[in-house]
């Protein structure tokens, strides 16, 4: 009984592997077509999510399965459970990519010196979110902190963008549009980079047992 | 087993216990009924010689015993009995001892009363008169007597059957103990012949499992030294994409930390795109083959299904390291590619003079410039051709030419007296110092080296520099130094000058193949000689070959 208990507990990693593997492709090939203005890969992206959603169902299943046939108790628990919130934080990384995928369908970026942070702002939150399925991967607690900490730095970078948008649209109104495209593809990013966080969260959780919002 | 002996040892002690019982109890009863009998006909013999002297007055006055006594007539009539009244009893002539005594002078018989619980033991004697004198007794019966001795029997079976537990415990533990005293990993001599045997064949199957144990491990370690001292990474996965089997080669080409968890899955060593394509593919039953780049590194992954019984079980993943393959690759391109436009560049500019000189567009004294043109111009192309031919041989390994000694410092004079003209028309002045090096090689080559140096720094001059030319014997080999006083070559770009139509300065405006250094560098590879290149941008180069020393 515990053997199968245990078989299908590796499984549940394997699986949150993969879809934490789908976030980063999907989160890259979004960023990807943002900066560079490639319409195919906003395409995989948009693929990437519908995987996304249905790797979602799966782990989900998967968990309730393993929640009420093997009723587990105290470590086994806390991890099925971080896994069923990690799974919803990761799905929403995946829809938000591929909104942002589709906003690049009509969203030039402007060149790099007039919006210079928006750049950044995508490569950081791609590490993060690689960083957060690196430390569950690994079970690495000092790995998952550092995502929360990153966090910040994302947040600033927003505040950065947002002051570049404003500067880009007093200059020229004629970047009014484009600027309103930018500033939400820059706040889905904001959005992904809190998702990550709450994953690397859900992730101290299931090592140390205690969430880090309860400190 | 020991509770096996004890069991059967209780159960044997038990059985005897009780056998012995009901026997001894069984033999008793007849001793005692022999005993009663002779009593009897004692006390019978005792009465009927009171009764033959005294009469009747015997029998009705006080008698011997508390036996029943019955004095019968010869007809069976009851004449006497000391406890009915014989009136009232019938007549006993058919009684089986009274038969008997009045057939054969004496009878004997016993019968259970009624109720069955008494034996009365009947003695009857004829006497001289022919009555007959009967004594009768009672017994208990086997049954009463059992029920009689329960008590005592109980006692003794108790204390018996807690002897024997005793005894069967002790027993049976010494029985057990050299059995439990074999070791089975090392089994000694036994003390139990019947168990030889198998001791035997304990000892010849322990022999066994250590050779294959030994076998297994030895298998084991050359697989893993095959599998440690390849450079490919090695995965072996089963259908839970769980790692069976790695290499470090492998963690290292995928850039993950060892060493790989127990049951640990292959995605979290990698969870690239084409990693897990490769990884789920295999899985599907198809071979698959992946290219993986990342930042540097360019790592190509082969995934094939393993097959047992028609079923999948899993599969091998091969990483191999192409980085380099790669790379040279794109080099080899770029050569394909640098060479083209380098042939095309002279043929252009004669294929254009030809065409207006055959149109005759030329005025008749042109003519000796252009003709000029097409033949400077056809001269660098073959240059170009040879350099490429050379280099080709080169990189083949292709020169059969003997290895002779050469004096580098005759070699190097004959170069430079070669290179006078070019280097009076720059107003370079060239100077040879040293004296005479012997080293070991093939003279083409050599002569190629030295002239490409010298070439080069006549070539890259600025007019009116110097080109100072020096040969050295050292122990550790002879070695040429070709200094000038050119531009330089910046830092970055002295590990790519010997690259094929690599040029510092890309305008071409120098001349030359751009293949010079190449040649240089492979013509020394070729001899084990070693170039150095020491520069300073806007104060000259230094070219040292070092060749080996020629005993070698």
């Amino acid at each position: 009984m515990r053997n199968r208990f245990d078989e299908q507990l590796k499984r549940l990693h394997v699986e949150l592997i993969q879809m934490g593997a789908l976030c980063e492709d999907a989160i890259s090939a979004a960023a990807e077509a943002l900066l560079k203005g490639d319409a195919s890969l906003a395409e995989t992206a948009i693929e990437k999510e519908r995987e996304i959603d249905q790797a979602e169902r799966e782990v989900e299943n998967l968990c309730l399965k393993l929640l009420l046939q093997q009723q587990p108790v105290a470590r086994d628990l806390r991890e099925i459970s971080a896994a069923l919130k990690m799974i919803s934080d990761l799905e929403r990384i995946g829809d938000q990519a591929a909104d942002i995928a589709e906003l690049t369908e009509h969203v030039r970026m402007p060149d790099e010196s007039r919006a210079p942070h928006i750049g950044d702002m995508a490569r950081s939150v791609i590490r993060m979110v690689t960083d957060s399925v690196d430390s569950f991967v690994k079970r690495d607690l000092t790995l998952a902190r550092s995502v929360c900490d990153a966090d910040d730095q994302v947040d600033a970078l927003f505040e950065r963008v947002k002051k570049e948008l404003i500067a880009l649209i007093s200059a020229d109104a004629a970047y009014g549009e484009q600027s309103l495209d930018l500033l939400m593809v820059a706040k889905y990013l904001e959005r992904i980079g809190d998702h990550a966080t709450n994953v690397a969260e859900w992730v101290e959780y299931s090592i140390t047992g205690v969430h880090p919002s309860n400190n | 087993m020991k509770r096996h002996i004890f069991r059967a040892i209780l159960a044997v002690a038990l059985a005897v216990l009780l056998t012995s019982l009901v026997l001894i109890m069984g033999v008793l009863y007849g001793y005692f009924q022999d005993r009663i009998t002779a009593e009897l006909a004692r006390s019978t013999a005792y009465i009927a010689h009171g009764l033959e002297t005294q009469g009747m007055d015997y029998l009705t006055g006080r008698l011997p015993g508390d036996s029943r006594v019955t004095w019968v007539a010869a007809d069976g009539t009851v004449l006497f009995d000391n406890r009915e009244d014989p009136a009232g009893m019938e007549n006993h002539a058919e009684r089986e001892e009274i038969r008997d005594a009045l057939l054969l002078g004496h009878g004997t018989a016993a019968r259970y009363s009624d109720t069955l619980s008494q034996k009365t033991v009947y003695y009857a004697l004829r006497l001289a008169d022919g009555s007959v004198l009967r004594l009768a007794d009672t017994q208990y019966s086997v049954w009463t007597l059992v029920l009689q001795a329960m008590q005592p029997v109980a006692l003794v079976t108790l204390l018996a059957v807690c002897l024997a537990l005793w005894l069967a415990g002790r027993v049976s533990r010494r029985l057990v103990e050299p059995i439990n005293a074999i070791d089975p990993d090392a089994p000694g001599e036994t003390a139990y012949e019947e168990l030889a045997p198998l001791v035997g064949k304990l000892r010849s199957q322990n022999r066994r499992i250590q050779r294959q144990v030994e076998d297994l491990r030895r298998q084991r370690e050359e697989f893993s030294a095959i599998t440690e001292n390849m450079s490919e990474g090695l995965l072996v996965i089963d259908r839970e994409t769980r790692v069976l089997s790695y290499n470090t080669a492998a963690l290292r080409l995928l850039g993950a930390e060892g060493p790989v968890k127990e049951a640990e899955s292959v995605l979290a060593l990698d969870r690239e795109a084409g990693f897990r394509r490769c990884v789920e593919e295999a899985l599907a039953g198809r071979r698959w083959e992946e290219l993986l780049e990342r930042e540097e590194t360019c790592r190509r992954v082969l995934a094939s299904p393993v097959e047992q019984d028609g079923d999948l079980t899993g599969a091998v993943l091969l990483v191999l390291d192409v980085t380099e393959k790669e790379q040279r690759e794109a080099l080899r391109r770029e050569f394909t590619a640098n060479v083209s436009h380098e042939l095309k560049t002279p043929l252009t500019a004669i294929l254009g003079t030809a065409e207006i000189l055959e149109n005759g567009m030329v005025r008749p004294e042109d003519i000796q410039h252009f003709a000029g043109n097409i033949h400077r111009e056809a001269q660098r192309l073959i240059g170009l051709v040879n350099d490429i031919i050379k280099l080709s041989r080169l990189d083949e390994g292709g020169y059969a030419a003997q290895w002779e000694t050469v004096d580098l410092y005759q070699q190097a004079g004959d170069v430079l007296d070669q290179l006078a003209p070019a280097a009076d028309k720059k107003q370079v002045s060239m100077t040879l110092e040293g004296d005479c090096a012997l080293v070991r090689g093939v003279p083409q080559i050599i002569e190629e080296i030295v002239y490409n140096l010298c070439d080069n720094a006549v070539a890259y001059n600025r007019q009116g520099g110097s080109v100072t030319v020096t040969v050295s014997a050292a122990a550790e080999g002879a070695r040429i130094a070709v200094r000038d006083t050119g531009a330089g070559i910046p830092k970055e770009a002295q590990d790519r000058v010997f690259e094929r139509f690599y040029r510092v300065d890309k305008s071409h405006s120098g001349g030359g193949t751009g293949l010079g250094l190449s040649i240089v560098k492979h013509g020394a590879a070729y001899l084990g000689a070693r170039v150095e290149l020491d520069s300073e941008p806007g104060r000259g180069s230094t070219f040292t070959v070092t060749f080996p020393p020629a005993g070698t």
